[in-house]
């Protein structure tokens, strides 16, 4: 039932893309273009000092969208030594990157150098994870997943593929109510404890009939897009609209992507 | 004959080829017509209802929509397949399978988008349904955060935008509270007064007196056992009883046992 909650809370919870912040206020598809833009730079970029600079600026725009520092970083960091730090670590080394020594240690015999090249190259790598890692999840949190959907179709996904997702995305909240629910029935029957066997009885059934019933529901479903006129491509009201303030936006991000790329 | 908008002769229809769901329909439904079809669970009513609308055929019979014959291989045609989705609104039975889109608002045009409407028309359609349900607070929700009420009423409205000729509701009713059932009875009945025929299955019998010209009783053989007008099939408590429509309830009263048939249509009959 844990594990059911966070599923229910990390994927529906909704609260900061709801929320009245500067970025919550931009238009979805010029945000997501930015972030793009900024991804691409952190990906490119050479400098350290740039790295900060774009990290920095990421935190400044969490902060002025009213995200809770704490939790952007919580959600950040969880991530970063998954896929930074146990590439970064052996970087360090002379081994890896041979250059200036910095530190020097003698473990059973085996000296192992840090050296200067080393540490840049681990640095470089760390906040280029770091930073663009924080951008993928400002634009997450800071956006609703239907917009998020709906800006694929800028990127010319087909509105089937993109349909499809929103299907799932709104059918998986089902899912888990009745799983929910089922676990209740049975732990009102049975108790807390059951034994291991009768337990994977109780999950093999479990997956049969959500199996059968996500055929049903999927019958049923297309018979109600039938119904409404569906004829094989759906149609959908494009109700994007940008601001004086999103193209004000789009042309600072644009002039910054510049000077960085110029200033490296 | 003009004024005839479905007429079924001897129609059966069988799940898998092996569990009937209906035996030998016949029934005709007019223009401007209220028709409701009650029945027990499982007596046939929803495969009717989708009969109707065009999404499942009949293993056997005819069946015609205003003159011309419903088959599968006329929806072939996207010109009579579009006509015939403007004319004819579905409203099923769970909502949940209605209302597949990630907001409300998408949910409630999907159809007249689907049809090929103006988008200004549109708009102008869903501002209008919106004021009219009191739904403009949900517009931009998802469907799973709203309650059952609500999600019956967004079901409604993405069939009424359409603005169909032929309205179906499969249990429109089911599972709701009182208030919002009178709210959605109203709304239909003013529908019904504007023109629009509706076909209502349930098995709520609180609202068939209502929501009918003509009722047609189904029984568990998957028959039409009866068929007429409201007040005559609802007097009939033998009929009601014998089709699992109402049971006999016991209950005590001024210090007495009392036992009678479970109709709740008395107040319908007598108001105050």
């Amino acid at each position: 039932m844990g594990a059911l909650s966070f599923l229910k809370d990390s994927v529906f919870a909704e609260e900061y893309a709801a929320g009245g912040g500067f970025l919550q206020s931009l238009d979805p598809r010029v945000k997501a273009i930015t972030f793009l833009l900024f991804i691409i730079q952190v990906l490119f970029a050479r400098s350290i000092p740039a790295l900060f600079f774009l990290y920095g600026l990421c935190l400044f725009l969490a902060l002025v969208s009213r995200i809770n520092l704490g939790f952007f970083l919580k959600r950040t960091w969880v991530f970063i030594p998954l896929f930074a730090l146990f590439i970064a670590i052996p970087a360090l080394f002379s081994t890896f990157s041979p250059g200036e020594g910095l530190a020097t240690w003698d473990i059973l015999g085996t000296k192992l150098t840090i050296t200067r090249q080393g540490l840049a190259a681990a640095v470089t790598f760390i906040m280029r994870v770091a930073a663009s890692v924080s951008f993928a999840v400002l634009l997450t949190i800071t956006t609703r997943h239907i917009e998020l959907l709906k800006v694929l179709r800028i990127f010319k996904i087909p509105q089937v593929f993109v349909m499809t997702l929103g299907m799932c995305y709104r059918y998986i909240y089902l899912f888990v109510s009745m799983i929910e629910d089922t676990y209740r029935a049975i732990k009102s029957r049975v108790g807390v404890l059951v034994h291991y066997k009768s337990g994977q009885n109780i999950v093999a059934w479990n997956i049969a009939f959500l199996w059968s019933r996500s055929l049903k529901l999927n019958e049923e479903v297309y018979r109600a897009m039938l119904s409404r006129g569906y004829e094989g491509e759906a149609r959908v009201l494009d109700e994007f609209k940008t601001q004086v303030k999103d193209w004000l936006w789009l042309f600072s991000v644009a002039a910054l992507y510049l000077i960085i790329l110029w200033m490296t | 004959m003009d004024d005839l908008i479905f007429a079924l002769k001897d129609v059966y229809f069988s799940y898998l080829g092996k569990f009937p769901a209906l035996r030998g329909i016949d029934l005709e439904i007019k223009k401007g017509q209220k028709v409701s079809v009650i029945g027990a669970n499982g007596s046939g009513k929803s495969t009717l209802l989708q009969i109707l609308d065009g999404l499942i055929f009949a293993d056997k019979g005819e069946i015609g929509f205003r003159g011309r014959k419903l088959n599968e291989k006329i929806f072939y045609d996207p010109g009579f397949s579009r006509d015939f989705r403007r004319r004819v609104g579905f409203v099923f039975q769970n909502p949940d399978v209605q209302l597949f889109c990630p907001t409300v608002k998408e949910d409630i045009v999907f159809g007249p988008l689907q049809l090929g409407l103006e988008k200004n028309e549109i708009v102008k359609r869903l501002e209008k349904l919106v004021e009219g349900l009191g739904i403009g607070a949900l517009l931009e929700r998802q469907p799973h955060q709203l309650s059952v009420g609500e999600k019956r009423k967004v079901a409604i409205a993405s069939t009424l935008i359409i603005e169909p000729e032929v309205l179906i509701l499969d249990e429109p009713t089911a599972g709701i509270d009182p208030l919002t059932t009178r709210h959605i009875i109203d709304l239909l009945i003013e529908e019904n007064l504007a023109g629009s025929t509706i076909i209502t299955s349930t098995h709520d019998l609180h609202i068939v007196e209502e929501m009918s010209d003509v009722v047609y009783v189904f029984g568990m053989d998957k028959k039409i056992v009866k068929s007429g007008p409201a007040e005559d099939i609802l007097n009939d408590t033998a009929l009601l009883s014998a089709n699992n429509l109402v049971h006999i309830h016991s209950h005590k009263h001024m210090g007495k046992v009392h036992a009678h048939p479970h109709l709740h249509i008395e107040h319908h009959n007598n108001p105050g």
